[in-house]
């Protein structure tokens, strides 16, 4: 078939549009290194040890804004100025315009958490306790898990003025539940309670063990499986709800559907996940 | 046969968009689907390329089924949707590139940017380039895969007249490879230009169908003579001949009639049995422009009949 080829050839031309469009490149680039200086001035205390024990979070943070809000928008303006109407009387494959729209959002991915990584090491001299592969690892399981959750928000949107709506109703309670804003022992029970829904909490939780608690991907076999979980379930979610045109009625019965699988996987994780050993006090 | 069309009608809701089609097109030539906005020409051109289904009747497309065998068909035509939708921000090498990517098998990007003469924009971004060159550009899009059938919805709609010739000279290249184009367009005289088969569509049915030269000769348009002579003359002859006396301008008489081969003869009578010599003769037979509005009517300003 002729997936490959045009899978490749979409994703390097949504990269590129991606990188000529300066307003976007400018804000993804720069959003999180914002938000690594506000918080590491803010409540780093000044140690390495302080500034690394904020990096999850904030790795976090990156991730969610890049997973949601880029693709989902370019995925509704392609809908909207009709370039997918036009894809669509070519022979390509749905699967390889979906999947190049998630390609592309990991690398975009990629490339602001490097950054920021990289500025975090040697402006404020953070270091990782466990191994640099289960970091890399555990990053790319939280890309997976997020990004196509930005893209059924893409799907589903109406128009490109909905698509930011629903992102930012999605963004909130993924930032400030899971403690990438507010560490996690500092919210209240019920909160923490609450978090064990959202699956960047999991995210968080992963990350704290590689970078601050030193932990393999073993001990972390809980939380990484709820992630796994969420991106295959929000993969194969995609499949079910992309459309080529605006015309084409976002099926009801499938986004219940999605919404259903994915609460089901943040219940399961709810009763199932072990305790998040992230709501202990780091430093007692 | 490149396209069969039996008994095809589409319905939105309770909106009848086309009306019992039937339509034999063979292989080679193009073929102008000519009608007032809202006659049913996009709908039409969309079922023949997998876009909509229809609601009864069978389409057969280079022998494939567009709802069933899309895949494949897809694969064998070319197509160029109303409104160009080309990524902005991608030159015209790479937005050919990525189309030919879609395909198993395409022609060079250096020869499709020829083909639609790009070569000098292949560096430039397509929000740089003039409507024209957009436009080409789509046509350089449906044409990299070098299709067996090409199907162009309205391709030169808000055009100046050199891009439009610009487009003309790529669609009549392709025929001459032996291809066939179907297009449609609302501009009389590109159809009578390019065409050699029109089909007027008005209210989702066909109302004419066949050469520019076949449909004008069918009409009942009226032919206009202008006749100059020198000295006073008798249009008695004339008039006898079915022409109509239809006043004076500057030295010219002006004359309707339905037969003008008759209205020549009867001057001939004139100059022979009458003291006067020809000073000068004009005559405007009906265009497909009168054959057009005569068969479209008051619907030339549309009516819902569409979507969109």
């Amino acid at each position: 078939m002729s997936f490959l080829p045009a899978f490749s050839s979409l994703t390097r031309a949504h990269v590129l549009m991606f990188l000529r469009s300066r307003a976007a490149l400018v804000w993804t680039l720069a959003f999180p290194q914002f938000f690594l200086f506000m918080f590491e001035f803010a409540f780093s205390g000044g140690t390495p040890r302080g500034a690394t024990y904020l990096m999850p979070g904030l790795f976090t943070i990156t991730l969610i804004s890049g997973s949601f809000f880029g693709v989902a928008l370019r995925m509704v303006t392609e809908r909207e100025t009709g370039v997918l109407r036009r894809h669509r009387v070519t022979p390509v494959p749905a699967v390889a315009v979906i999947l190049s729209h998630g390609a592309t959002a990991l690398v975009v991915l990629a490339c602001s958490v490097t950054l920021q990584a990289v500025v975090a090491r040697l402006v404020f001299r953070i270091g990782v306790a466990g191994s640099a592969t289960t970091l890399v690892i555990v990053l790319l399981l939280g890309g997976l898990a997020l990004v196509p959750i930005g893209m059924i928000a893409g799907s589903i949107a109406r128009d490109t003025r909905a698509a930011p709506a629903i992102t930012n109703f999605l963004f909130f309670p993924m930032m400030f539940l899971s403690g990438a804003a507010i560490p996690f022992p500092f919210l209240p029970a019920w909160m923490q309670r609450l978090a064990r829904l959202v699956p960047t909490t999991y995210l968080v939780e992963s990350l704290q063990g590689v970078m601050v608690r030193g932990q393999g991907l073993g001990r972390l076999r809980g939380p990484l499986l709820v992630l796994a979980l969420m991106a295959a379930i929000g993969i194969g979610l995609n499949g079910l709800l992309f459309r080529w045109e605006s015309t084409e009625p976002v099926r009801r019965g499938r986004v219940t559907l999605a919404l259903s699988a994915l609460l089901l996987v943040c219940w399961g994780a709810y009763f199932l996940a072990p305790p998040l050993e992230m709501s202990q006090r780091p430093f007692p | 046969m490149t396209i069969r069309i039996d008994g095809l009608e589409k319905r939105y809701g309770s909106v009848v968009a086309l009306r019992g089609i039937d339509l034999e097109i063979p292989g080679g030539g193009i073929v102008g689907l000519l009608g007032p906005n809202g006659a049913g020409k996009t709908t039409l051109v969309e079922i023949m390329e997998g876009l909509r289904e229809p609601t009864r009747g069978s389409v057969s497309v280079l022998g494939l089924d567009p709802t069933t065998q899309a895949r494949r068909l897809k694969e064998r035509i070319g197509v160029q949707l109303q409104s160009t939708s080309i990524p902005l921000d991608l030159t015209p090498a790479e937005v050919l590139g990525l189309y030919a990517s879609f395909y198993p098998r395409s022609r060079p990007i250096d020869e499709g940017l020829e083909q639609v003469g790009l070569e000098a924009k292949r560096k430039a971004l397509v929000r740089n380039l003039s409507g024209g060159q957009r436009q080409r550009l789509a046509l350089g899009m449906a044409l990299i895969h070098e299709p067996e059938l090409l199907i162009l919805d309205e391709p030169t709609t808000g055009l100046d007249p050199v891009a439009r010739r610009g487009i003309h000279e790529v669609i009549r290249q392709y025929r001459a490879s032996g291809h066939s184009v179907i297009l449609t367009t609302h501009y009389i005289e590109e159809a009578e230009l390019l065409c050699d088969r029109v089909i007027v569509i008005r209210a989702g049915e066909v109302v004419a169908d066949g050469t520019p030269f076949q449909l004008i000769a069918k009409a009942e348009g009226v032919s206009t003579l202008w006749i100059a002579f020198s000295g006073p003359f008798d249009p008695a002859p004339l008039v006898k001949a079915g022409a109509t006396p239809h006043g004076v301008e500057g030295n010219h008489h002006r004359f309707v009639t339905r037969d003008p081969a008759a209205a020549v003869v009867a001057l001939g009578d004139i100059l022979r049995g009458q003291e006067v010599s020809l000073v000068d003769l004009r005559m405007k037979r009906p265009t497909l422009e009168d054959v057009y509005l005569e068969l479209v009517g008051g619907d030339a300003d549309g009516e819902p009949g569409e979507e969109e």
